[in-house]
């Protein structure tokens, strides 16, 4: 694999008000996902599988578990003499709370400027995808285009109403049209957060967006100039999931029980790299009963589970019987527990003899940390 | 300047092991789910606060090497210390293959003296046990030893397949004896000792003067330091320790971690045991898997029976197949139907439809002729295959129609 020529930048708390309770004390990108990843692993390992060595973390708020997660960047292969993983939390070239991606590129313009690649890719990472980002930026240099968005095609929920980029374009795939929020219904062709454009390129429209007050990179620079600049867009038909709010979280997850969905999304041959945390393999007693699961590391298992994910380090004592639910990291469930449709958080003690209860359209959640 | 650094003999080919080291050393075969040998003692030193660990390989390094590397999943990754792999070199004065363990670390002098260390651990890479070697440095410098040896009580019907060790009140060695047909004591030596460096460094080079000499630490060193009257004491261990040198010990080792009573816990969050993994999805159990008393790990894809037995990184079972008893390496593909009993299948085994491995005791008209069937790495057994119990298999395994 050679270099690719391109950096990264990744925003990690783009998003974060979809999902409050799961983001109360983390970024979107360091929100728990498919039993031991974190959003920001899939845009991390793809870019990393696709040749990028220098990637740039702009962090606003809540991020400390993000910053745990990273540490230096090394299960990604990016703890590098050269280039690798760089976080920039907020103020560090200036005393203000930033606004907007402009805002927060124009924090580490100088970072940006000092970088050698020619192209950049701006990502965030509330949509879960094996996307090719070697292909992207070939079709993005072969288009000729200033920037190009990767979009996939969805059908409209209200929830995706809310927090939406979708485009119009032409046949040959240059934006004609680009709308913030909107609400039409039917298949829409919606932005994955994920843009490329050649860096010069970027550092030129964040001086002089940033110098006429412009802050907002979609909205207020490429909607309103899709005559000057040149907009494409690249088709992702690949499987993904967007993170729109708690249910469609919650669906993302429970998709993954499906041994299709959870190949098609971890292949074998492109490993989706996140942090070691050395457990155990898994412990099913006799005695257990488990269905349709699917189940990280370090877990003990006597009870009876049926179509749960269940990340790194859950208990399940005897007894119990847990259906239908997300429980993350260090979720210990007590003897006798009857669980469905319930999301606990990290760290969530559920004592014995307890019976908690949602429904296939509203899960029970349950904080970080909190005992039941 | 080291206070006490970690000498791993790791040369051993394992030969009783037969087609599971074919390619690789005794310390890099797969244990436990996600572990390799190795990484029991290894994650002893860290655990023990010994960040300094060289670790002495001869046959078949190349798995061990690059399974090492630098030492980070170890946290082995030092910038003055850390692990060090170190095969036998050319010397201006010529060059020698490891001739025994002792010569071992004779040939590696210099490097023990470059960290100046008071103490040097000697460890073995084939025994499985969770042990705080600081707690037995401190006994060796509170007995002021110039050797301790950690010893294990043992039945006293298997005291000839050990170093035995006789000791007077004050649990000071009198007396060792290698595999004795008949023991005075019942305490063996675990292969794990602590000296005083000066004092090894000193009959090492006796030792190597003695052209007879075996240079191996039990047959020699150790007798001649007790022939000169040095202070040698036991360290008592209480705990569990198993050498897995043989086929049947290897299986058994794997099969005490399902057991509740065996004090060997993998999970136990204060005493971690680190290995390298490579980035695997979480497993999936299918609606169609039926599976009790097992250790699965990431990667795998069960939709058949997995009883009583350890499935290592990205193994599959199929609908219908049958696990039981069973040890089942990375990369193993168990096809629909397949029926697997009392083996042990070695890294990337394809076990075809319909095919049948091992067998039950209690199936057996001869049980002499039962024992753990074992199939070597990157075999395929062929739809339909019979492979018998006590079975070595290293070539593929035809179809049977």
């Amino acid at each position: 694999m050679v270099n690719l020529n391109a950096m990264g930048i990744v925003f990690p708390n783009m998003h974060d008000s979809v999902i409050p309770d799961l983001t109360a004390h983390r970024t979107m990108a360091s929100v728990p996902f498919a039993g031991r990843y974190r959003l920001i692993d899939f845009v991390l390992s793809g870019m990393v599988l696709a040749g990028v060595q220098n990637v740039g973390v702009i962090v606003k708020k809540n991020y400390q578990s993000l910053m745990d997660h990273l540490g230096s960047g090394r299960e990604w292969d990016l703890a590098r003499k050269r280039g690798g993983l760089k976080i920039f939390p907020p103020s560090g070239y200036s005393s203000y709370e930033y606004h907007g991606r402009i805002g927060a590129l124009k924090g580490i313009l100088a970072y940006i400027e000092s970088s050698k690649e020619k192209y950049v890719i701006l990502a965030d990472c509330d949509v879960v995808c094996d996307l090719d980002y070697a292909e992207l930026i070939e079709r993005h240099a072969a288009s000729g285009a200033d920037v190009t968005i990767a979009y996939t095609k969805e059908k409209m929920t209200p929830a995706l109403m809310n927090n939406n980029v979708s485009l119009a374009m032409a046949p040959s795939g240059r934006v004609r049209e680009l709308m913030i929020n909107d609400e039409q219904t039917g298949r829409r062709n919606l932005s994955m957060g994920v843009l490329v454009m050649g860096r010069e390129f970027l550092t030129e429209t964040i001086r002089s967006a940033y110098s006429r007050g412009l802050v907002k990179f979609e909205q207020e620079i490429l909607a309103k100039n899709l005559d000057t600049i040149k907009v494409y867009g690249y088709e992702y038909t690949g499987y993904r999931s967007r993170i729109a709010d708690m249910a469609s979280y919650f669906d993302a997850n429970m998709q993954l029980l499906y041994r299709e969905n959870l190949n098609r999304l971890l292949p074998e041959d492109r490993p989706i790299y996140t942090k070691v945390r050395d457990e155990a393999p898994v412990r099913y007693t006799v005695g257990c009963k488990v269905k349709n699961c699917t189940v990280a590391d370090g877990c003990i298992i006597e009870g009876e589970v049926e179509n749960c994910i269940i990340f790194r380090g859950v208990t399940i004592g005897k007894g119990a019987v847990v259906k239908n639910c997300v429980l993350m990291q260090n979720t210990a469930v007590a003897p006798g527990v009857r669980m469905d449709y319930v999301i606990t958080d990290k760290d969530v003690t559920i004592t014995e003899g307890q019976y908690l209860g949602g429904t296939r359209s509203f899960q029970v959640f349950v904080k970080k940390g909190s005992t039941v | 300047m080291k206070e006490c650094i970690a000498m791993l003999l790791a040369g051993g080919q394992g030969s009783r092991l037969y087609a599971l080291t074919q390619k690789l050393a005794k310390p890099a075969v797969p244990f436990g789910g996600k572990y390799r040998i190795i990484d029991f003692p290894l994650s002893n030193c860290v655990n023990s606060g010994i960040d300094t660990v060289g670790i002495l390989t001869q046959y078949q390094p190349l798995v061990l090497n690059e399974y090492i590397g630098n030492g980070q999943p170890w946290d082995l990754d030092r910038l003055h210390g850390g692990v060090h792999v170190l095969p036998p070199y050319q010397k201006a004065s010529g060059s020698d293959w490891y001739k025994g363990t002792a010569n071992a670390i004779y040939q590696n002098i210099n490097f023990i003296d470059s960290y100046d260390p008071e103490y040097v651990l000697i460890l073995s890479g084939d025994h499985i046990y969770k042990m705080d070697y600081a707690k037995m440095l401190d006994f060796h410098k509170t007995r002021q030893a110039d050797c301790t040896i950690a010893v294990l009580e043992v039945p006293w019907a298997d005291t000839s397949r050990f170093g035995i060790m006789t000791t007077d009140a004050d649990g000071v060695i009198t007396r060792f004896e290698e595999k004795p047909k008949k023991a005075e004591s019942n305490l063996a030596s675990m292969g794990i000792y602590i000296f005083s460096w000066k004092k090894l460094r000193a009959y090492l080079e006796q030792d190597e003067e003695d052209k007879k000499s075996a240079n191996d630490f039990g047959k020699n060193i150790i007798p001649a330091m007790l022939d000169s009257a040095q202070r040698l004491v036991a360290y008592p261990f209480e705990g569990y320790w198993k050498d897995v040198g043989t086929i049947d010990s290897l299986w058994e080792a794997n099969m005490d971690l399902l057991d509740p009573s065996v004090p060997l816990d993998v999970w136990d969050e204060s005493w971690k045991i680190y290995a390298r993994t490579p980035a695997q999805p979480p497993h999936h159990l299918s609606s169609l898997a039926h599976v009790e008393n097992a250790m699965i790990t990431e990667g795998c894809e069960v939709d058949g029976e997995v009883d009583f037995s350890i499935l290592f990184s990205n193994v599959h079972v199929g609908a219908g197949a049958v696990v039981r008893d069973s040890i089942v390496m990375p990369g193993c593909v168990i096809e629909d139907g397949a029926q697997i009993n009392y083996a042990i299948l070695a890294e990337n085994v394809t076990v075809k439809k319909g095919a049948i491995i091992g067998s039950r005791p209690e199936h057996m008209e001869d049980i002499e002729k039962w024992g753990v069937a074992v199939v070597g790495e990157g075999v395929t057994v062929g739809p339909g295959a019979k492979v018998g119990p006590k079975a070595m298999i290293s070539q593929d395994v035809k179809e049977v129609l």
